[in-house]
C-alpha cells in the first residue's frame, strides 16, 4: 500500500477550452522507501501534476490519497508543513529572509519537535554544499544553484515523509547533482522517505527505481 | 511565536516602507492626542460647568392663562373676581411640601414681608408730609363726592375700596357709604422696608450672581436671629454702622423688633437705569427664612410674598418634578420655570469648540485610513509573492493574516507613543488657544463669589457656608492635565483599530490568493 496514489487524475486550467486537459486519467502510486522520477517534456504538465501532489491545486477529475486519505479532506497547510517537502522550480526562497532564516522558518511552521534548529540548519546547509557564512547572506545575494540546494535544505529540514522536487537539479553541475541524488537516495532507502523528482536529466532517470512518463 | 518573529524580520528587513508608514501614524497619533485633550478639556469644562451651576426650577404664575380666563363687560366682572380670589398663594407649608422630593437635590427659598420702622428713614426719592386741610362744607347743592382711598400700598389681595357719597338735601345731612369688591392683582407688600428671609446661602442668588456685594461686615450666619444685612443707601442715610442695632414696627400690631446689622451690602446692578437717587434695592433687608417665620406667627395677617428654587437632580426629572407637583396640588395657574436652556446657552460656546474637535479626529481619521489602506494594497501587492511562499510552505492564511497585522500594529504603537508625546507637548498651547476664554471665566467666577459674601480673605469657611461653586469644585487651572491615562487608552484604542481596519486590504488579498498563481505570476 503507497503512501500516496493519484486515481483517475484529471486536470484543466480555469481559462482554459473545456476540453483541453493538460492531462487525463493519471493512475500513479508512490511508496515509503522507494524513489520516483516524472518525466516529460517541456510543457506536458510536469509541474502542474506537482501542485496537485502538494494540494496547492485541486484535481479537476479524480483524488489524490494520502495514507488512503483524500487531500480533499486534509488540512492542506499541515500536510505541506509536515507531511511534505516540496523543492520548487523556481526555488521559491523568502527574498528578505537570510539563508538559514528561511530553513528555519519552514522548521518553526511545522511545528514537529527539532531542538537545536539553527545547528539542525546549519548541517544541513553544509551537506548541500554550503557554508556558514553563505547561510548568512540574503537569498538574493546567493547564485540560482546555491538557492537551489537552500531549497532543497529547507525541504528536509523537518523530516517530511515524501520530498517532491521540481527539477531540484537543473542549476547544478554533474558533480553537485550527483552529491544531491546520494543525499536523497541515502534518505529513501536509510531513511524510509519517498522521494519524488521531476526532471529532464538523465542521471537521474539512472538513479531512481521508478520513472513515470507524462504524454501529450 | 514565530509568527511574532516573522514580523520583526519583515520590519527590519523593510526599513523604507516602515518608515513611511510610521511617519503617517506618528502625526495622524499626534493630531489625536491633541484633538482628543482638547474634547476632554471641553467635556471637562462642560461637566464643571454642570456639576457648579444647578438646574433650577421656580415656580411663576401663569398670567397668560388667567388672563384668557378673564372677559370684559360688566357682567364678567364678578366671575373675574371669583377665579381670581380662587388661585391661593403659595404659602411656606407648601414650599416645603413641594420640596420634599426626591428628584430634587435640595431646595431653597426667599420669604418676603415688610415692616416700618420709627427710627430709620426710608431711602426714597418721593416724601410725603401731612398738611393740615380744615374744611367746613355748608353748601346746599347736591354735589357728589368721590372719595377714593384706592392707594396702591394700602390694596390687599382683595383689599376693599370704599365710595362715599355726601348728599346734602335741605340741611339734613345723610351719608350713605357702601362698599365695593374690587379687583387688585397687586401683592404688593405695605411696609417700608423689604425683609427678605433667605432660606439658605443658595438662596442668596443675586450675592452669588454678584448683583450684590457685601462691602462692609460680612453676611449673615445665623438664618433664626435677627440678623440682617442692609444696603449701603440705608445706611448712609441713617448713619448705621456693622454691628448697630435696627428697629422695625409691625404697622398693624406695632410691635418691634430689634436687628442687628452684621453687613452691608452695595448694588452693583445696572438694570436700573432711570435717574432715581435709589437703588431698587435700597430698602430691601437681608434677614434668614425663619425670622420671617417669626414675625408671622406674631401676626398672622403680615402680607408675605415667597419664592421657592427647586434645585433638580438632573435634566431629566423636570418632566417628573413637574407632575410631582401637580399630584401635590399646585394650581393649574402656576408653572414650573427652569434655568436649563441658560445654562445650555452658557456651555455652548465649549460645546461648539467640543464639535469642532470631534469633527477634526474624525476627519483625520478617515483620511488616516484611506492612507493607511492604500499604503497595505500597494504593500501587498508588492508582498504577493512573499505571500505565496508562506502559503506554500503551509502558514495557514490566518496565522499569516496575524502576522501581517502584527507588523502593521507593532510599528503603529510605538509610532503612537511617540506622536502622542509630540501630541503632549502641542495640545497645551492649542488647547489653550482654543479654551481659553471659557477657563479664565471658571477660574474667576469662583473667586468672586466669596467676595461677593464679604468672605474674600477668609479661608475657612463655616461649615454651613455650602454654596454652590465655592470651595467645592476646583477651579480648572490648565489643560495639560488632560492628556491622562484616559486620553492615552482612546488613542490605543483608536490607533489598534486604525490599523486593523486598513489591514483589511492585507486580510482580504491573502484569503483570494492562491499560492501557484503568485508563484507563478514572478516566474
Ligand atoms: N495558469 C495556466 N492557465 C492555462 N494554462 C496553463 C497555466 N499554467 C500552465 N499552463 C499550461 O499547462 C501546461 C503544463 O504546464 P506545466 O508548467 O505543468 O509544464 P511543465 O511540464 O512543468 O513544463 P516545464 O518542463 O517547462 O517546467 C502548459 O502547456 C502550460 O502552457
Ligand atoms: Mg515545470
Amino acid at each position: 500500500m503507497g503512501i500516496l496514489k493519484l486515481e483517475n487524475v484529471g486536470y484543466r486550467y480555469k481559462d482554459a477550452p473545456k476540453d483541453k486537459y493538460v492531462f487525463k486519467n493519471i493512475n500513479y502510486e508512490f511508496e515509503q522507501g522507494k524513489m520516483y522520477a516524472i518525466k516529460g517534456k517541456s510543457g506536458s504538465g510536469k509541474t502542474t501534476l506537482l501542485s496537485l501532489i502538494t494540494g496547492l491545486e485541486k484535481c479537476t477529475e479524480g483524488d489524490v490519497l494520502y495514507n488512503g486519505k483524500s487531500l480533499k479532506k486534509m488540512n492542506l497547510d499541515k500536510y505541506r508543513n509536515t507531511e511534505i517537502g516540496i523543492v520548487f522550480q523556481s526555488y521559491n526562497l523568502l527574498p528578505r529572509f537570510t539563508a538559514i532564516e528561511n530553513i528555519i522558518l519552514s522548521m518553526d511552521v511545522s511545528q514537529v519537535k527539532i531542538k537545536n534548529k539553527k545547528q539542525r540548519a546549519l548541517e544541513l546547509m553544509k551537506s548541500v554544499g554550503l557554508s556558514e557564512e553563505q547561510s548568512k547572506r540574503k537569498i538574493l545575494k546567493l547564485s540560482g544553484g546555491e538557492q537551489q540546494r537552500i531549497a532543497i535544505a529547507r525541504s528536509l529540514s523537518y523530516n517530511p515523509k515524501i520530498i517532491i522536487a521540481d527539477e531540484p537539479t537543473g542549476n547544478l553541475d554533474k558533480e553537485t547533482e550527483s552529491e544531491i541524488l546520494k543525499i536523497f537516495k541515502h534518505l529513501a532507502k536509510d531513511e524510509n522517505k519517498c522521494i519524488i523528482i521531476v526532471t529532464h536529466s538523465q542521471s537521474v532517470c539512472d538513479a531512481v527505481d521508478y520513472i513515470y512518463e507524462l504524454k501529450k | 511565536m514565530y509568527i511574532l518573529k516573522n514580523s520583526f524580520i519583515s520590519i527590519t528587513r523593510n526599513k523604507g516602507r516602515n518608515i513611511s508608514i510610521g511617519i503617517i501614524i506618528l502625526v495622524i497619533a499626534a493630531c489625536s492626542t491633541v484633538t482628543l485633550s482638547i474634547r476632554n478639556t471641553a467635556n471637562n469644562l462642560v461637566k464643571e460647568y454642570e456639576a457648579s451651576h444647578d438646574i433650577i426650577g421656580t415656580i411663576s404664575f401663569n398670567r397668560g392663562q388667567l388672563a384668557e380666563k378673564f372677559k370684559g363687560g360688566e357682567d364678567a366682572k364678578k366671575s373675574n373676581i371669583e377665579a381670581f380670589n380662587n388661585i391661593e398663594q403659595l404659602t411656606l407649608e407648601n414650599i416645603k411640601n413641594y420640596g420634599e422630593s426626591n428628584y430634587l437635590k435640595n431646595y431653597y427659598y426667599i420669604y418676603t414681608t415688610s415692616l416700618n420702622s420709627d427710627t430709620l428713614t426710608k431711602a426714597t426719592d418721593s416724601y410725603e408730609y401731612e398738611v393740615e386741610n380744615k374744611e367746613t362744607s355748608t353748601t346746599s347743592t347736591t354735589k357728589t363726592t368721590g372719595g377714593q382711598n384706592n392707594e396702591k400700598s394700602k390694596g390687599g389681595p382683595n383689599g376693599a375700596g370704599g365710595e362715599r357719597h355726601t348728599i346734602t338735601n335741605n340741611n339734613t345731612t345723610t351719608i350713605i357709604t357702601r362698599s365695593k369688591e374690587k379687583f387688585q392683582s397687586d401683592r404688593n407688600l405695605t411696609g417700608d422696608f423689604e425683609l427678605d428671609g433667605y432660606s439658605s446661602y443658595d438662596a442668596m442668588t443675586d450675592f452669588i450672581s454678584g448683583n450684590y456685594q457685601i462691602t462692609d461686615g460680612e453676611m449673615i450666619t445665623d438664618f433664626s436671629s435677627f440678623e440682617c444685612a442692609i444696603s449701603s443707601e440705608l445706611a448712609t442715610l441713617n448713619e448705621i454702622e456693622v454691628g448697630n442695632k435696627i428697629t422695625l414696627k409691625n404697622p398693624t400690631t406695632k410691635k418691634t423688633y430689634d436687628f442687628v446689622v452684621k453687613g452691608i451690602y452695595k448694588d452693583n446692578s445696572n438694570a436700573d437705569d432711570s435717574a432715581n437717587m435709589y437703588s431698587q434695592s435700597a430698602n430691601k433687608i437681608v434677614t434668614g427664612s425663619t425670622v420671617i417665620k417669626t414675625l408671622v406667627e406674631d401676626d398672622s395677617t403680615l402680607v408675605t410674598n415667597i419664592t421657592p428654587s427647586f434645585i433638580m437632580q438632573s435634566e431629566d426629572v423636570i418632566e417628573a418634578f413637574t407632575q410631582e407637583l401637580k399630584d401635590k396640588g399646585l394650581n393649574e395657574y402656576y408653572t414650573l420655570n427652569t434655568n436649563l436652556d441658560e445654562l445650555k446657552n452658557a456651555t455652548q460656546s465649549i460645546e461648539n469648540v467640543k464639535t469642532f474637535a470631534t469633527m477634526f479626529l474624525i476627519i483625520t481619521l478617515i483620511i488616516a485610513s484611506i492612507v493607511l489602506f492604500v499604503i497595505n494594497v500597494i504593500n501587498i501587492r508588492e508582498r504577493k509573492y512573499e505571500i505565496g511562499v508562506f502559503r506554500t510552505i503551509g502558514v495557514s492564511k490566518f496565522k499569516l493574516t496575524i502576522q501581517y497585522i502584527l507588523e502593521l500594529l507593532i510599528v503603529s504603537i510605538i509610532m503612537l507613543c511617540i506622536g502622542c508625546l509630540c501630541g503632549v507637548f502641542l495640545s497645551k498651547p492649542i488647547g489653550n488657544m482654543l479654551l481659553q476664554n471659557e477657563i479664565e471665566a471658571s477660574k474667576t467666577a469662583d473667586e468672586e463669589v466669596l467676595n461677593n459674601f464679604g468672605r474674600g480673605e477668609k479661608l475657612d469657611l463655616p461649615m454651613e457656608m455650602n454654596i454652590r461653586g465655592v470651595a467645592k469644585v476646583e477651579p480648572i487651572n490648565s489643560i495639560d492635565a488632560v492628556v491622562d491615562v484616559q486620553v492615552v487608552l482612546q488613542l490605543l484604542v483608536i490607533g489598534i483599530l486604525l490599523t486593523i481596519v486598513s489591514s483589511l486590504a492585507s486580510m482580504i488579498s491573502i484569503q483570494r490568493f492562491s499560492p501557484l498563481t503568485i508563484l507563478k505570476e514572478r516566474s
